[in-house]
């Protein structure tokens, strides 16, 4: 009898709660009305083949969690914001003709997506003679916002501005000090060591000695022999691809301490790649989950994205997942999804970036006002590692001349 | 410069040489044996190559098993996959005429297919690849701090071209197989079994390339654009030591190591990585046919 009387109220508060989420589930959320009618699209050219592939799927992935996001909190300007993604096979020519398909056939408002300079050149020649609006989220090249630029606006830093950045770090950490170079021979690489010489000459650090690698080099012992003998206060390194990892542990292996080392940037597979061997050296990075102050996107993007991706996001991601928040709250200030109101408001814009709450400015050229972050290493496993801030810079794009030094 | 530092740099080249160097002439090795025995110019060795130290590094980095071991699954593994692959895709061709035209486009398009699976499956995952230390620690050459699992490397693959050498030189199949490079015809009329030979020489350079790979991951950092590379150097070795020779691969992948070292040390390394390609053009211009061409 008890236990008849147990199965029916059980039942019962059964029945209950499923009718209960049933309506939870059927009845319309009343924070978000769903966006409706035509969707505002995003051109976005991402390396998804080629040599870059990682980089472009694990932008736009970031990418999409914003797109999400955005479209679950209704959209942009009622509308839903949709992000269209085209292969540029890490081929500049590709690039530039999946630039043209999205703008003829998808009619997309903007373009976006390139994380490599050379890919995102040839978007910026169709852009801006097409006079599509095009934010670059992760390419560094200082030619993307050259003078005279209309339509393009670079979110991150440009690369020369690194290498000044790095020049103070140094001169902080000690004034004075001697620094060698040992990195691939990358347009990026070179646009570092473009702003590293300039800046160094100005603030009194002295070059010990500088080694640029090919991009298909695979062992650097000699010239890590070579940086040892010079005995220099810190070693500027900066491989391509695999190489920069082999460039670390070669020269870790002559005896370099790891505080002297200073990567110019820390991608997570790079800082899992350096390993625990890597701890106490320190990298340039502009976001990384070690960073104390992430608001509540910051860390949404970092346990969304690792949930869907299998590792931690870093500053390309986040550039990614920043750079369609951007677009939306342009497109908010614009009150249109005209081209040309939007670049107005692109141009005009004073706002934050969404993750960090860093300024997020446009000059003339459409160049960010520039920021960067230099983390020592402190702890690494086999799919993370922990960072600790160790100097902090923000500056203005043209405070050295980058459009002249720039390779 | 101090004695200390120009002994350090002295090391230096002599280790990267001579690592360098083992790990072309193993790679080679594996090219020639290819195309001296069987007249197949693989143009996809690049690929296999780079798929030996793709799963090297899956089992030690995803599924925790040990350098050692994941050595010996790779390489014992590419035993029956090299079987499957002469099956299908190479014994068809043996009585084509001038099937080494129908082998190379076949294997470029093997490369192509390889080369787009790694893209969009590692090359998703990473742009980079790395394999933990086999043998943690290093070992000091004087001033030269010399890496253990580098020193293990360098043992390893001038064992393996010793044993290879040996092998062809003294034992009744390397023998066979040797009278297969040099003269076919004659090698049937000795009571050859050509196809066996052929079977045997395609498993034992994939073997060899195997083993080129799973030693470069061990030593070296390494990402998808390396198969390109060491296709390319696979074969500018075997042309300038002679098709067939497996002497002339050591000789040469030795000689392409050192000269990248010393000329990376006295000029540049990006001097270095066109330095091989000058020792080539020298070698070939004195000697056409390859330095030990038959």
């Amino acid at each position: 009898m008890l236990l008849q009387e147990m199965r029916k109220t059980a039942l019962q508060v059964f029945f209950v709660l499923l009718t209960i989420g049933a309506f939870a589930f059927l009845a319309p959320s009343p924070a978000a009305a769903q966006p409706k009618g035509e969707p505002i699209k995003i051109g976005w050219i991402a390396e998804l083949s080629g040599t870059w592939s990682f980089f472009g799927a694990t932008g736009l992935t970031a990418a999409q969690i914003a797109e999400e996001e955005i479209n679950a909190k209704g959209g942009v300007l009622g509308r839903p914001l949709q992000v269209v993604p085209m292969d540029n096979r890490t081929d500049p020519a590709q690039a530039a003709s999946a630039a043209r398909m999205l703008d003829t056939q998808h009619k997309v408002l903007t373009f976006s997506g390139p994380t490599s300079s050379d890919t995102a050149l040839a978007v910026y020649g169709y852009a801006e003679q097409n006079q599509v609006p095009f934010v670059v989220p992760v390419a560094a090249f200082p030619r993307l916002t050259r003078p005279g630029t209309q339509w393009t606006f670079r979110v991150e830093p440009d690369a020369v501005g690194w290498g000044y950045a790095i020049v103070k770090f140094v001169e902080k950490m000690k004034p004075g000090a001697s620094i060698a170079l040992i990195y691939s021979d990358f347009a990026l690489q070179r646009a570092i060591v473009a702003g590293i010489k300039y800046q160094a000459e100005r603030s009194g650090i002295k070059i010990a000695t500088d080694i640029i690698f090919p991009q298909n080099a695979t062992d650097a012992t000699v010239q890590a022999a070579q940086v040892k003998s010079k005995n220099p206060d810190f070693v500027f390194v900066s491989g391509g691809g695999a190489f920069d990892v082999t460039l670390t542990n070669q020269i870790l292996d002559l005896g370099i301490k790891p505080e002297q080392i200073i990567h110019p940037f820390g991608a997570v597979k790079m800082i899992l790649g350096w390993g625990q061997r890597s701890v106490g050296s320190y990298y340039g990075t502009f976001f990384d989950h070690s960073l104390g102050g992430l608001n509540d996107y910051g860390k949404g993007l970092i346990s969304k994205f690792t949930k869907r991706a299998g590792y931690i996001p870093a500053y390309i991601e986040n550039f990614c997942y920043a750079t369609v928040y951007l677009i939306k709250e342009a497109l908010e200030k614009a009150g249109t999804a005209d081209r040309t109101k939007f670049r107005d408001a692109m141009r005009n814009i004073n706002t934050k970036e969404v993750t960090t709450g860093i300024p997020m400015v446009f000059d003339k050229n459409g160049a960010r006002k520039e920021y960067m972050y230099f983390l020592q290493m402190k702890e690494v496993g086999k799919d993370t590692y922990q960072s600790k801030e160790a100097f902090y810079i923000e500056w203005d794009p043209e405070v050295i001349p980058v459009y002249q030094l720039a390779p | 410069m101090t004695l200390e530092n120009i002994l350090l740099n002295g090391m230096a080249v002599i280790t990267t040489g001579l690592i360098v160097g083992a790990i072309f002439s193993l790679v080679a090795a594996g090219v020639t044996i290819m195309y001296g025995t069987i007249w197949f110019p693989n143009a996809s060795n690049g690929q296999f190559f780079m798929l030996a130290a793709l799963l090297m590094w899956s089992l030690v980095v995803n599924w925790g098993l040990s350098p050692f071991l994941g050595a010996v699954v790779v390489i014992v593994g590419s035993i029956p996959f090299s079987l499957v692959l002469e099956k299908f895709l190479v014994r068809p061709f043996y009585n084509v005429p001038n099937r080494n035209i129908v082998y190379f486009i076949m294997t470029l398009g093997l490369a192509q297919i390889f080369a787009g699976a790694f893209t969009g499956t590692y090359g998703r995952w990473s742009d980079q690849f790395s394999l933990p230390a086999a043998w943690p620690g290093a070992i000091l050459l004087g001033p030269f701090p010399f890496p253990r699992t580098r020193l293990l490397v360098l043992v390893i693959a001038l064992t393996l071209l010793a044993g290879l050498f040996v092998f062809l030189r003294l034992h009744r199949v390397g023998r066979a197989l040797r009278a297969v490079f040099q003269n076919r015809e004659a090698a049937i009329l000795r009571g050859v079994d050509v196809r066996r030979i052929y079977r045997f020489s395609f498993v034992l350079a994939m073997l060899v390339i195997t083993m080129g790979g799973v030693l470069f991951a061990m030593a070296y950092g390494f990402d998808l654009t390396m198969a390109w590379t060491m296709a390319i150097i696979g074969f500018a070795i075997m042309i300038v030591g002679g098709p067939g020779s497996v002497l002339g691969s050591v000789v040469i992948g030795m000689i392409f190591g050192f000269t990248q070292a010393v000329v990376s040390l006295f000029a540049s390394p990006t001097l270095a990585a066109f330095s091989y390609l000058v020792v080539m053009l020298i070698i070939l211009l004195v000697k056409p046919s390859g330095l030990f061409a038959r």
